[in-house]
């Protein structure tokens, strides 16, 4: 309620200030086109008036390495609008889309993409109430803002992206874990393995879905899907690995998640102890199986 | 001062009450149309958003369509993949033996559980702890052995059910997956097959447009 109220006194005060003090109103478009003015100077030359030679060369020389360019898929498939054949210095999600529509779909759905899915600016980390790095509060949620789009390389989204927002003290425990000496092996790969834990492989997790008929293996990008109830992590993707109960007593004990799963549980959930005295029962009963 | 000298003039003749509920009137109109004109629709909010929700507490119409009740359609246009496997839905209560069981809590709708802007028990959007005993109240009075005794609202709260989605929670599921070793046989996660057309990468088609800017 407190809030509400100053809420109201603020718009309100506002509202006379600028209905009232001309002077005012003056001062405050000046102030909006000078900092206009500071943002077209600062934006980096790559979206104002085009890169340099040398950095077109370090792009191409990314993308001859990439699954896009032995896909086919070259500068114009994202660089140039297909209808209009006009060049699109950066391109968006809708762009990433053509091709990878379940994960773009299922990004604006989580918590990174719901803002632009509902028309709203896209998601920046200072509109977070986790913790984040107040270097990245500016930082504009959308494809890139994880993935290098040249390079295609999903290992440093997979991690790396993330730690570069995320300022909270179950990420920052991550390399505390088995999970992550698992990763390490994989840092010199493009992709990360099955075999690895990276923050992905839990928060936007493989999984199988039917397109035409076949299943495939795709990454979900909701990053809010299996948070809670918490049951669907462990089913989604702790049991891919991991016993059921040591699941369940990793993912329920809020000290062993802080510390991102730095050591083996030691929680023991009595859900267990009732499965087992249901078991008992029945072959007690002589109808066990 | 200055004032109470002039005759004639009193301000109990414009202080009364009617002026100053018009004088409200008027202040919570402008207050409005301000927040509406600002795009500070924030200020509406009656209460503090969920924290699935609070990324687009101002985007209203989200949710709202004008003020009218929140319809299943609007939660179901970015839940529905966690409603997939809905073991309390549309088919359990076509079931007569479960359909008069909606006449005590109308559990087809979602806003008959889940509440927005008002703090319950976190889960995504807010929920009252104890709504399992609507129905399930017997099972913590002697219906059910294992579970005398338990609390009417640790159902969920503990972590132990799942009233959409049980799949992994079932008590069939944590039977047949009792007593596995904390490390399964084989640890792997799904492994994405990825395809590559050409040998090696063609020409790239532009390089002009990215030194001289847009074209």
């Amino acid at each position: 309620m407190i809030s509400f109220f100053s809420q109201l006194f603020s718009e309100a005060g506002f509202w006379q200030a600028r209905r009232f003090s001309g002077r005012l109103f003056q001062r405050i478009l000046a102030l909006v086109m000078a900092v206009g003015l500071t943002l077209g100077l600062a934006v980096p030359p790559a979206l104002a008036d085009g890169v340099t030679q040398e950095q077109l060369d370090t792009i191409t020389a990314q993308w001859e390495g990439s699954l896009h360019a032995l896909n086919d898929v070259n500068c114009a498939s994202c660089h140039q609008d297909s209808e209009t054949k006009s060049f699109v210095a950066v391109p968006n999600q809708e762009s990433c889309r053509t091709c990878h529509e379940q994960s773009v779909d299922t990004f604006l759905l989580g918590k990174h993409g719901i803002r632009t899915l509902e028309g709203e600016s896209a998601l920046t980390p200072a509109l977070a109430r986790l913790p984040m790095h107040e270097a990245a509060f500016e930082k504009s949620m959308s494809c890139n803002t994880c993935h290098d789009v040249h390079t295609v390389n999903t290992l440093q989204a997979s991690t790396d992206s993330c730690m570069t927002c995320h300022n909270d003290t179950h990420t920052n425990n991550y390399f505390n874990s088995k999970h992550a000496e698992l990763f390490e092996a994989d840092r010199d790969l493009p992709r990360p393995s099955n075999a690895s834990v990276s923050c992905a492989t839990c928060h936007l997790p493989r999984h199988t879905i039917e397109i035409g008929g076949n299943e495939v293996v795709k990454v979900n990008h909701n990053n809010t899907y299996n948070l809670k109830p918490r049951d669907r992590m462990v089913a989604d993707v702790c049991m891919n690995c991991h016993g059921v109960e040591y699941s369940y007593n990793s993912i329920f004990d809020d000290e062993l998640v802080t510390a991102n799963f730095d050591k083996p549980p030691h929680l023991e959930l009595e859900t267990f102890d009732l499965i087992r005295a249901l078991e008992k029962r029945r072959s007690d009963n002589g109808d066990g199986e | 001062m200055a004032v109470s000298g002039r005759r004639g003039f009193s301000w109990r003749a414009i202080v009364n009450f009617r002026t100053v509920v018009a004088l409200s009137c008027v202040l919570l109109m402008g207050w409005f149309t301000a927040a509406v004109a600002l795009d500070r629709k924030e200020v509406f909010l009656p209460g503090e958003s969920s924290v699935g929700h609070y990324l687009i507490e101002a985007s209203c119409a989200s949710c709202h369509e004008g003020f009218k009740p929140v319809s299943n359609d609007t939660c179901m246009r970015c839940h529905e993949a966690e409603m997939a496997e809905d073991v309390h839905g549309q088919k359990k209560f076509r079931d007569p033996r479960w359909a008069a069981e909606l006449a005590k809590l109308e559990v087809l709708t979602c806003t008959t559980c889940h509440s927005e802007h008002i703090h319950m028990f976190d889960r995504g959007v807010h929920l009252q702890p104890d709504l399992c005993m609507t129905c399930h109240q017997g099972i913590i009075e002697g219906d059910l052995t294992s579970h005398d005794g338990f609390t009417p609202d640790g159902c969920w709260t503990a972590g132990c059910h799942n009233y959409h989605d049980h799949r992994s929670i079932s008590t069939g599921f944590l039977r047949q997956n009792l007593d596995q070793p904390p490390m399964l046989p084989v640890q792997a996660m799904p492994t994405i097959e990825v395809e590559t057309q050409l040998d090696e990468a063609p020409e790239p088609d532009l390089s002009k447009e990215f030194l001289g800017g847009a074209a």
